[in-house]
């Protein structure tokens, strides 16, 4: 083919070579001196000019014909007529709109002082392609914005410059809005004043106006309470910021300043300058990100528009209620997860994983609260499918999002026992629970936590996919989120599960180390030391107690003198006795507690305790070791007799407190002859 | 009920959509609406502006006092580029254009590809081979490179290299006039989009569109009226 022919011969062009290629004239011509210098720079800056203009293979040419340190030159040379800096910065506006690798170069030749630099010039042209210059340059992530930063009065020299006219107007905004990237960016910005400078842009008509100042303002919103409360209470001409926003996220205005105001007012609302109930939100916003996620508009702004709901409705269950049934949300959402039929130009990959990324976060907020906006999502066709399909995904992102929606739905585990009848869900769900990223493990393991009490028939299974060591693994983790998550979900695969399993939890947390238990007992959240509390209890229920006892008295005894001994609250003790009460529920289990003095001692002293639920359940330990209907009885009646036991009871008879005089009566009756 | 249009016939009371409107009772309805003469001029300026009509634009202004909304001598930069590329000045148009507006082909990488193709096309129209051929080799290539979706443009203008009569091969189209004015109107739209304007149409090509847009949702329902079937005469036909 014709063009085969001559693209080949652009072979020896293409290779790379460390010194400058043979330069044409007019780079050569670039450094020249003498006194024909400005005779021979002004055609040959104009030139190159024309020459890389379009075309990245050319600018990548003259790159390596070594023009770019002289450019430099020449834009800093006061000296030199107008136009030949204009040039010079023309063709380093040029250059930069080439490949990241030309960018990248342009930037390391230390090129961003020497653009700031012109800024101070009194030529207005070489101060506006400086600017345009200078936003292609931002507009990369990898730009150094610390550079804006650096150089002292830039800030509010290029707010002044701001106002001087259209283009720089559009310029400074987006400049502006590309470097509030971390919280003293945003801070150092809403100081200099870049807030009520950014207002007068919301007024004008152009939308290449609008769009960047609304940026700059969103991007200073972002998870910033302080600048956010400023922004919504800044006046500009008797008009609040936020009110001026409003006017630009009307229906009949370009979609993506809708979309772009809407995320601005989202990020108002979650840093707590504007309330859930502001009709700015509820009725402005919140409609407008709904409509958004229609099927009529493109792929990018639906991406934006179910991510930014998201967000939005996060956290407040007012929110979700009124998105849940708005304009069919929920069905447009699961539209999302769909894989078009028809292809009509290849399938943008990238798009389509964030499509249902989205819908998973979507749904994660839209079903954080409510049980009847979680029936809706779980009763969308085929949406459990697809989510359980996101765990699996090999994208991380993709993953996280599925696990959270899962882990917002398995609030409702009881629907869900319809849904995952065959065992489809576990496998990979327990596959994240080996996942290096800290925050799929976190929320993975939540989500096993709730689905995990009520899916028994799932627990065998579960057992035989490792999951018991995966659970002891997670409570040695430094992250206490997952030592919790760990904890519980041992706690509850214990609750109401035969002597195999309990049995292997035990095993488990051993093979850890001999201390695990009491390490887990001692531990610095206090929700770990319940649940692990929890999980003993659970541990000793009937029929198990003894022979549990039996294989792990001594540390489970051990344990409970520990706690009871600690500096724990009143709940942790309560949980401690009512251990008690279920080893002296045991047959031979309660002689561990009554050949133990200590622990005798302290119970009773929990009998008179100010506390009337830790009152409750010392009874009750004294209530089970009584127990007349089990041998042996009297022996331990007597002891407890020896102990004023029996006198201390009657003493509590008197008591106001219901629950506390069921217990002291049914104990009491116990020492009762028959 | 008759369709004829037949003034007489009794209508019933509800006139129901589908029972379609007689073309003389649609006529005086259009002519009861009142647009004011101001209006009307504004469209008209628009255009002219739009369109870089600015001798006609100037003297517009002149005859009915309407203000032409920007300064138009901002158009004589504009007008000198378009006519560089109606005379096949190709290179002249490339070099204005980047005096004029630094960042526009750059952020318009279809249409430079055109003006270039345009360029190869002004060489092979003067029989200057080997600058085709050089030129189609060091600037032309790359842009393939870059926008897989011109190759094929690419490739029949390269074809026309291979034809003693390029004008009479069958990729002779691109060696018409004609195809000056095309990339010339693409350059025009690029410039009104470029220049903060509102729309790089004229507001009066936007309302013809407007027009068809809703003739066609009233046929897509069925619905029976008098439609405009010329929009160069604004003529109405009967309802059908």
């Amino acid at each position: 083919m014709s063009v085969d022919i001559i693209m080949s011969s652009q072979e020896d062009l293409h290779s790379t070579r460390l010194s400058f290629d043979e330069a044409p004239w007019y780079i050569t011509d670039l450094y020249a001196t003498g006194s024909d210098k400005v005779a021979k720079l002004g055609p040959a800056i104009s030139k190159l000019k024309n020459m890389i203009i379009g075309s990245n293979r050319q600018k990548s040419q003259a790159l390596r014909q070594g023009m770019l340190p002289q450019v430099l030159n020449l834009l800093g040379d006061v000296s030199l007529p107008s136009s030949i800096r204009q040039d010079a910065c023309i063709s380093l506006g040029s250059l930069v709109k080439g490949t990241p690798d030309n960018v990248q170069t342009v930037v390391s030749a230390n090129s961003i002082p020497k653009l700031i630099a012109v800024l101070e010039s009194a030529d207005e042209k070489l101060i506006s392609y400086s600017l345009s210059c200078l936003t292609t340059i931002f507009s990369h992530e990898f730009a150094p914005t610390e550079a804006l930063f650096a150089t002292p009065g830039l800030i509010p020299h290029l707010l002044v410059l701001m106002n001087e006219s259209i283009g720089n107007q559009a310029s400074v905004a987006t400049i502006l809005s590309n470097s509030c990237k971390t919280r003293e960016q945003q801070e150092t910005l809403c100081q200099q004043d870049v807030v009520i400078h950014l207002a007068p842009l919301l007024c004008l008509s152009s939308l290449k106006v609008q769009m960047p100042a609304v940026n700059c303002l969103t991007a200073l919103a972002h998870k910033n309470e302080r600048v956010s409360n400023i922004i919504a209470t800044t006046r500009y001409k008797d008009t609040l910021i936020s009110d001026l926003l409003l006017c630009l996220i009307g229906r009949d205005g370009p979609i993506k300043l809708q979309l772009n105001v809407a995320r601005c007012i989202a990020y108002l609302h979650r840093s707590n300058a504007l309330s859930s109930t502001d009709p700015k939100v509820v009725m402005k916003a919140l409609p407008c990100l709904v409509r958004l996620c229609g099927k009529e508009h493109d792929q990018q702004i639906r991406i934006t528009a179910a991510e930014t709901l998201a967000y939005l409705i996060e956290v407040d269950k007012e929110l979700q209620g009124i998105a849940a049934i708005s304009n069919h949300l929920i069905p447009t959402l699961a539209d999302y997860l769909k894989t078009p039929t028809v292809v009509y130009k290849p399938l943008n990959k990238s798009f389509s994983v964030n499509m249902i990324q989205a819908a998973f976060w979507a749904f994660a907020s839209l079903g954080a609260n409510d049980e009847n906006i979680r029936k809706r999502i779980i009763e969308t066709d085929n949406l459990m499918d697809r989510v359980v399909a996101g765990l699996d995904d090999s994208n991380e992102m993709v993953a996280l999002a599925a696990v959270r929606c899962l882990h917002s739905l398995s609030r409702s585990v009881h629907q869900l026992r319809t849904t995952f009848k065959d065992h489809s869900v576990w496998k990979p769900l327990m596959k994240l629970l080996q996942h290096g990223n800290q925050e799929i493990l976190n929320v993975a393991s939540s989500t096993v936590c709730n689905l995990i009490l009520e899916f028994s028939p799932a627990k065998e299974h579960m057992l035989n996919e490792g999951a018991v060591e995966k659970f002891c693994k997670l409570t040695q983790h430094s992250d206490s989120r997952l030592r919790i998550n760990g904890i519980w979900a041992l706690m509850n695969v214990a609750f109401q599960a035969d002597e195999i399993v309990k049995t292997q939890i035990l095993k488990s947390l051993r093979e850890i180390g001999t201390d695990q238990v009491f390490r887990l007992l001692s531990d610095s959240e206090v929700m770990v030391v319940m649940k692990t509390l929890g999980l003993l209890r659970n541990l000793l229920s009937a029929p198990h107690i003894d022979h549990i006892m039996d294989l792990y008295g001594t540390e489970i005894m051990q344990a409970t003198i520990l706690t009871l001994e600690g500096d724990h609250g009143p709940d942790v003790k309560e949980q401690a006795l009512c251990m008690l009460a279920n080893i002296a529920d045991g047959s031979t289990a309660k002689e561990l507690i009554m050949m133990n003095e200590d622990v005798l001692k302290k119970i009773t002293n929990y009998l008179l305790h100010a506390n009337p639920k830790l009152q409750v359940a010392a009874v009750l330990c004294i209530s089970n070791l009584a127990w007349k209907e089990e041998d042996g009885s009297a022996e331990r009646q007597s002891k407890l007799r020896e102990m004023q036991v029996p006198k201390i009871l009657h003493q509590l008879i008197t008591t106001s407190d219901q629950a506390l005089f069921d217990r002291v009566k049914t104990a009491l009756n116990q020492f009762a002859p028959n | 009920m008759s369709n004829s249009g037949n003034g007489t016939t009794s209508e019933s009371r509800h006139n129901s959509v589908r029972e379609g409107h007689s073309k003389e009772k649609w006529m005086e309805k259009i002519d009861s609406v009142q647009i004011p003469r101001s209006e009307v001029n504004k469209l008209i300026m628009n255009y002219l502006v739009t369109e870089g009509f600015k001798d006609a634009a100037e003297k517009f202004q002149v005859e009915s006092g309407t203000e032409p909304g920007i300064d138009l001598k901002t158009l004589d930069q504009r007008i000198r580029i378009l006519e560089s590329i109606q005379c096949g000045e190709i290179q002249e148009a490339v070099e204005m254009i980047n005096s004029y507006q630094p960042e526009l082909l750059d952020d318009n990488r279809y249409l430079f590809f055109h003006l270039q193709q345009q360029h190869l096309i002004e060489l092979i129209r003067n029989r200057n081979i080997d600058d085709a051929l050089k030129f189609a080799q060091e600037n032309l290539a790359d842009q393939g490179e870059e926008n897989s979706a011109v190759l094929e443009e690419l490739e029949r203008t390269l074809a026309l290299l291979a034809f003693e009569e390029p004008e009479t091969s069958p990729f002779g189209d691109l060696l018409a006039v004609s195809h000056r004015q095309k990339v010339a109107s693409e350059l025009n739209t690029a410039f009104l989009g470029a220049d903060n304007s509102e729309s790089s149409v004229s507001k009066l090509a936007y309302l013809l569109k407007f027009i068809l847009w809703a003739q066609e949702e009233l046929d897509k329902k069925k619905v029976r009226y008098p439609k405009m079937t010329d929009m160069a005469t604004a003529f109405i036909d009967d309802s059908k």
